[in-house]
């Protein structure tokens, strides 16, 4: 795919993995997503490569402040194996050698 | 089809606490595995150059780079005890108590008895404006690079961030003939030791609190910073941005609890900023509320190593004890151990934590 | 049950020696450090988008790279934009790269060895098709 030119056009960047920025996050919280769960599943922040280990807690803390509450009550998303990507290849080998 | 392997006792991770929790475990004649995602163990201990503080018993006067061979001294010994480097553990099913391990080509299954879980803490990341170009390091990387792999991380470091971790690192950058071109703490006052902070001043570092990064510039990589001043609401006062000039921007802006497993084990989760973020609650022995569970180290709640070793010889003597094994003297060494960690939480900076640790632990101490 | 020193996971970045990055006539590489000493590694030739590059055999990929001047590892799918390490740990997956074909792989824990073919990767990456 092409290559922009210039990418230092002064974006913050939540989600790493899925290129999510914050001004999509809020846009989101603007328009009624108020759970991690939810912009999780409609932008896909926090479902590549690192599972949300870098944009988590930063869409906790856009919902914290959207929303008026203490961040302690910003509900986590369902935390499911496996932690990091694992090529299918992988679990079907198991412990045989090549 | 994956064989199941069995054993005692599971650790997670072969920092301090880890590996003080296998040598516990290990001692008290328990089948132990320990397991750790990079190919050596040691965790953060490996790139830690400077002198420890505290007692003999947590290694003063040792640098972290020399303890992880003290303990595998011992473990390398001890018939009971398995190693596994390069093995992820990828995930902990609670109603089997089955561990999964995986390197990329290899899954292996193990049912634990016990599992204690020894992941240590990750990076925070900050948001400002192009927060995600190539130059912009977590502390840790910038000392892995340096101290590890022996390569510098670039000739101009802006530092974000004045807790320990930050005024470590710039003076470990200093060491390396990096040039910090200044360190930037949001808040109004130095978060980490003074003695840090003095050793960076003789060095001609300006640090200036009452400010942050707002952008990194540069085309594809970092070529400089903009900072400016903020004001107690953390809000940046307009007109007071400044750029500086730099290659490597160094976020050392706190570490949060790395407790994925612990979420996935169903365990009773807090959130408690004193600690970095959400972690597992916990007894006075360091088990969660699955009774399967113990956490130990930076994982249970940000500190340092020495209480990461503390607490993963508690979580280790409390496993192997729950099971029925044998470790001499337990209630005493339990008690030395916990005095231990107290007197290092002692310090005025030691009081958020103490009471983070309150927070997190179960009523009264017992589940 | 049996309990063995299990090393089959490592074996094959054991055999490659995994020695520290080291003194070379390279500005880059630390010289003279007041407390480390690295030890010496086997010099490995790899290229990155196809020029010849020299790194420490058993190093990390990112290293290697790092001390050659690159600091750009991948452009990032939907933006387009320029991407390095950050938590160089394996935890972040900022560092994705494209290796002897394979795409999607942590270049910060990759240990280096002769001869990989080392690319940046364009968002995804693409799988190899054999």
């Amino acid at each position: 795919m092409a290559v922009r030119e210039k990418t230092a056009d002064g974006s913050i960047v939540i989600c790493r993995c899925e290129d999510i920025t914050l001004s999509e996050i809020r846009d989101l919280i603007a328009q009624g997503y108020h759970t991690i769960d939810e912009i999780k599943r409609v932008s896909r922040a926090g479902m590549g490569p690192c599972q949300g280990r870098t944009c988590r807690q930063l869409i906790a803390r856009e919902l914290a402040a959207a929303l008026g509450v203490p961040i302690e009550q910003v509900e986590m998303p369902t935390f499911r194996p496996p932690s990091r990507p694992v090529l299918l290849s992988t679990i079907a080998r198991g412990e045989a050698d090549e | 089809m994956t064989q199941l392997r069995e054993v005692d006792i599971a650790v997670v991770g072969a920092g301090p606490a880890g590996l003080a929790a296998t040598l516990a475990c290990g001692e008290s004649g328990a089948a132990t595995l320990l397991v750790d995602y990079m190919d050596a163990p040691g965790g953060q201990l490996i790139k830690q150059t400077h002198k420890f503080f505290g007692s003999e018993r947590q290694f003063a006067g040792t640098r972290g780079i020399q303890i992880p061979a003290i303990f595998m001294e011992r473990l390398s010994k001890m018939p009971n005890v398995a190693l596994m480097w390069g093995a992820n553990a990828s995930g902990y099913y609670a109603d089997s108590g089955v561990l999964t391990l995986e390197d990329g080509s290899k899954f292996v299954k193990v049912k634990a008895k016990r599992v204690i879980i020894a992941t240590g803490a990750a990076e925070k990341p900050l948001a400002f404006e192009n927060n995600d170009l190539p130059g912009v390091y977590g502390a840790g990387a910038v000392q892995t690079l340096m101290n590890v792999h022996g390569v510098k991380p670039g000739d101009r470091v802006l530092m974000v961030g004045s807790g320990n971790i930050g005024l470590i690192v710039s003076y470990q950058l200093i060491q390396a003939g990096v040039e910090v071109v200044a360190l930037v703490e949001a808040a109004g006052c130095i978060g980490g030791y003074l003695v840090h902070a003095a050793k960076l001043r003789r060095a001609g570092v300006p640090i200036l609190t009452s400010h942050t990064v707002v952008r990194a510039l540069g085309e594809e990589t970092v070529r400089g910073a903009v900072v400016a001043q903020v004001d107690q609401s953390w809000q940046v006062i307009p007109g007071s941005e400044r750029e500086v000039a730099c290659d490597v921007i160094c976020l050392a802006v706190g570490l949060t609890p790395l407790v994925d497993m612990m979420w996935q084990a169903g365990c009773e989760m807090k959130y408690v900023p004193a600690l970095g973020g959400h972690v597992p609650v916990r007894d006075e022995n360091m088990r969660a509320s699955n009774p399967a569970v113990y956490v130990a180290g930076d994982s249970g709640g940000v500190e340092e190593a020495s209480s990461a070793m503390i607490s993963g010889e508690i979580a280790g003597i409390s496993a192997a004890t729950s099971l029925g094994f044998e470790v001499k003297e337990a209630d005493a060494r339990l008690s030395r151990l916990k005095a231990d960690l107290a007197a290092i939480r002692s310090g005025p900076t030691g009081e958020k934590i103490c009471a983070g640790i309150k927070c997190a632990t179960v009523c009264g101490g017992e589940w | 049950m049996e309990i063995a020193l299990y090393s089959h996971f490592a074996q094959g970045r054991e055999d490659s020696g995994r020695p520290l990055g080291r003194l070379r006539p390279n500005v880059v590489r630390l010289k003279d450090h007041p407390i480390l000493e690295f030890p010496t590694g086997r010099e490995v030739e790899f290229t990155f988008n196809g020029k010849e590059i020299e790194g420490i055999e058993g190093e990390p990929i990112a290293a290697a790279l790092h001390a050659a001047g690159v600091r750009i590892l991948r452009h990032s799918p939907k933006l387009g934009r320029a991407r390095g390490f950050f938590c160089a740990i394996g935890t972040c997956s900022s560092c994705l790269m494209t290796v002897d074909g394979v795409p999607n792989v942590r270049v910060c824990t990759e240990p280096l060895k002769q001869g990989m073919v080392v690319e940046t990767q364009e968002g995804h990456g693409h799988l190899p098709i054999d």
